[in-house]
């Protein structure tokens, strides 16, 4: 054979072995690339290097994985089937007196609503936001310069598996306004719940008429996703597609090209989450304009300060309709008191001031579980042990409870539940330790007579003063209230009747927390301060209370259990009203052999309401209306 | 000249391994420059892993088979039968995984990966014919 011979099956050869890489880079042009597509979807811009968490993915996928397991991955979703948690199932949902019927059109999501004039209108879901507690839903409308989304009058309660109006859900009284919170997405939910956003108000000018406004809204992904921690990926997945740029950043131990929040100070660590867990304006304000275009300047690794003022009890309203608009959403000390102020309480804490402490001394983005992101190992008293180990050697010596028990453990002391969310009540991250002096004085809940419901402020001056204070009179108690209550009057009454919308709804969730009962000696009196906080004009401290109540009474005779499910917060104010009669009436019934003796001065011996004295303890009330939406 | 069943299932392997070889140098080179089109689409990594090992696996049994053929299967016609099934085989099912990583969508694979329950099938089918040749000469023996 010659070599000539040879070489047609050589050239064979050859090109056999070329045939696979040709062939797969031919192949790849024409693949579906998952990030290219997403980049290409409605509302996702791929500006200021923002790559997309798909990108992310192919380098990390254990940390993909553990991030798309959370609830900040879902915080903003296209209303798909996979993503949409409220039951659209055609059955009519009566709310504050008007009807609504969520329902499906294939994998379309619909709500019929009321409109003026006893009508009806279909509006379909584009956006869902939320997925842990509830899940907001919004309609696209179009307007002559774009598009953009407003939200619709109802929630779904994951918890409850109910919808809600969303008049009901916020803390503010009860208003016919049917459509009173039909928020633009655009110009509120997009800078917390997305990454990289971009509202993009097209001319600042319309924003004096709402019905004018219009947007070219992008984000640089739905949901709160990696680069919201990471910063901006684009530089990083470039450099680090070469192998030996790959191996040099291992052999330094961190690439300089991406932020790792683990190698940031305390201060900067606990910004990424401050971002959004800290409510904020602007530094300076004048930046409101360019953030309602090109969004926050912000950018993880930064200081959070040299962007953002967050909000404090001081910081002058922005609107003279509503002098107190900030003022409202912090107790009298300056202390937060709602949810999306923990930057505040964390960083206004001694852990955080004198120490080190940032969000993710206690809280994990990718590991435990997803519902507060803490790992097992920190959960309950070793978050605070981790630390203070001295204390964890001997819990109760410290905190002269029995062990085990609620009032030795850490957070119901010095984080209590004192925060007010979507119907439900948070822990304070304000870590401190209780001063009754300081609570009672700024009218603020004050973490013993969180439990102990029967108690004064001077009796927990008085045990904390013999129990930490060595008897020299470290704790005070209060010289007067802010609502004027007489101080021998148990705080959690005094505050549950006559406090402000904000300590009402903390103390009707605290008094159907499993520690009050062991710790309140007049259970009588709880239930039925509670009863008479159904007749409360803010629907969510209705519920609230008709929830601690549903707690309390779980093992209570029958027709007082079937009273309680029956109430609904949302109801007719006559309807409501009767109802709570009625239950006034049941729980006397049935309360003599239950409770013994009667010792409040708001129950009297036959176990009926002493009305005389509840309704002077809720003409204390201020009067002042708390409006608080998110 | 006609060439035998051995022969060809012989040519059949080696001309399998000398695409699937390169075949998984390539898929490491997507890992090494991290080619996001590929990493990117989980279903495509597996379905072209897949393919890459049945091609060399394949390609092996390919070799193995066609040298002691002969001396297994006695009977031309049944041999000739399992290694023309047998080379089918080797070469459907790496097509079909490759094929059904190249234009899916998501979490399906596209239609070609319909080439690898056809090859499955003559794979098995040789097995069966192989065994049971192999039975018959065990007890005729």
């Amino acid at each position: 054979m010659t070599l000539s011979s040879h070489l047609p099956m050589r050239l064979l050869a050859i090109l056999a072995m070329a045939a696979a890489p040709v062939t797969v880079v031919l192949a790849l042009g024409y693949c579906h690339d998952p990030v290219e597509h997403e980049s290409e979807r409605a509302l996702i811009h791929r500006q200021d290097d923002y790559v997309g968490s798909a990108a992310c993915a192919s380098c990390h996928p254990d940390q993909h994985a553990s991030w798309a397991r959370t609830f900040h991955r879902t915080m903003t979703q296209r209303a798909e089937p996979q993503n949409v948690v409220g039951a659209f199932d055609g059955r009519s949902v009566e709310l504050f007196g008007q009807r609504a019927r969520p329902h499906r059109d294939g994998a379309r999501f619909l709500l019929d609503l009321p409109t003026a004039g006893d009508g009806v209108r279909t509006a379909e879901v584009a956006l869902a936001v939320g997925s842990r507690r509830y899940q907001q839903y919004f309609e696209k409308i179009e307007r002559p310069d774009g598009e953009c989304f407003q939200r619709l009058p109802l929630l779904w309660h994951v918890g409850a598996q109910r919808w809600m109006h969303l008049n009901g859900v916020f803390l503010e009284p009860d208003d016919d306004n049917w459509s009173k919170h039909a928020s633009i997405w655009n110009e509120n939910c997009i800078f917390c719940h997305n990454t990289g956003a971009r509202p993009g108000i097209v001319d600042l000018t319309t924003r004096a008429d709402p019905s004018r406004r219009a947007y070219d809204s992008h984000v640089g992904e739905l949901g709160i996703a990696c680069e919201a921690c990471h910063g901006p990926g684009g530089a990083h997945a470039r450099a680090q597609q070469d192998p030996l740029a790959r191996y040099a950043a291992h052999q330094q131990g961190v690439a300089t090209d991406i932020v790792h929040p683990g190698k940031l100070d305390h201060e900067r660590s606990t910004a990424l989450c401050g971002q959004c867990h800290g409510q904020r304006l602007p530094s300076p304000h004048e930046r409101i304009a360019a953030w309602l275009q090109t969004g926050p300047t912000f950018r993880p690794g930064n200081r959070l300060v040299e962007h953002v003022e967050p909000l404090s009890r001081d910081t002058p309203s922005l609107t003279e309709d509503h002098p107190t608009l900030f003022a409202d959403r912090f107790w009298g000390d300056g202390t937060a008191r709602l949810t999306a102020y923990e930057l505040q309480g964390v960083t206004q804490s001694p852990c955080y001031a004198r120490g080190q402490l940032a969000c993710s001394s206690c809280h994990v983005m990718h590991g435990g579980d997803p519902r507060g992101m803490i790992e097992d190992e920190l959960r309950g008293d070793r978050a605070c042990t981790q630390c203070h180990a001295a204390i964890g050697n001997d819990v109760a010596a410290h905190t002269k409870h029995a062990v085990g028990s609620t009032g030795s453990q850490c957070l119901d002391c010095h984080m209590p539940r004192t925060v007010f969310g979507i119907l439900s009540i948070h822990r304070s991250h304000r870590i401190e330790v209780p001063d009754p002096r300081r609570d009672g004085e700024a009218g603020r809940p004050h973490a013993c007579t969180l439990c102990h419901a029967d108690r004064t402020l001077a009796w927990s001056a008085q045990a904390m003063d013999r129990w930490w204070g060595g008897g020299k009179g470290r704790y005070q108690a209060p010289a007067q209230r802010p609502d004027g209550v007489a101080l021998d009057v148990p705080d959690a009454l005094a505050s549950l009747l006559a406090g402000d919308a904000v300590q009402r709804a903390v103390y009707a969730d605290a008094l159907g927390q499993a520690g009050v009962a062991v710790a309140t000696r007049d259970g009588a009196a709880l239930r039925v301060a509670l009863i008479a906080t159904l007749f409360d004009a803010y629907p969510s401290i209705r519920y609230l209370a008709a929830q601690s109540l549903s707690r309390l009474e779980a093992e209570a005779p029958a027709p007082m259990r079937a009273a309680i499910a029956a109430f609904d917060h949302t109801a007719p104010a006559a309807v409501r009203e009767a109802h709570s009669h009625t239950l006034f009436q049941e729980f006397a019934a049935h309360a003599a052999p239950r409770f013994g003796a009667a010792s409040s001065p708001i129950v009297r011996a036959d176990f009926t309401p002493a009305m005389d004295v509840i309704v002077a303890l809720l003409n204390k009330q201020s009067g002042r209306v708390i409006a608080i939406g998110e | 000249m006609t060439r035998s069943p051995e022969d060809k299932t012989f040519t059949v392997g080696l001309w399998l391994l000398l695409v699937s070889v390169p075949l998984g140098l390539t898929l490491e080179a997507l890992h090494a420059l991290k080619v996001q089109v590929y990493l990117a689409s989980a279903l495509r990594r597996e379905l072209w892993t897949l393919a890459h090992a049945h091609g060399n696996l394949l390609g092996i049994l390919c070799l193995v088979l066609a040298s002691i053929a002969t001396r297994c299967w006695p009977d031309a016609g049944a041999r000739a039968f399992v290694l023309r099934y047998l080379r089918l085989a080797a070469i459907l099912m790496p097509l079909g995984f490759f094929a059904g990583g190249v234009l899916n969508y998501e979490g399906d694979p596209s239609y070609g990966i319909v080439l690898v329950p056809i090859g499955a099938l003559f794979l098995v089918i040789a097995l069966l014919r192989a065994v049971l040749t192999r039975s018959r000469s065990d007890a005729s023996a």
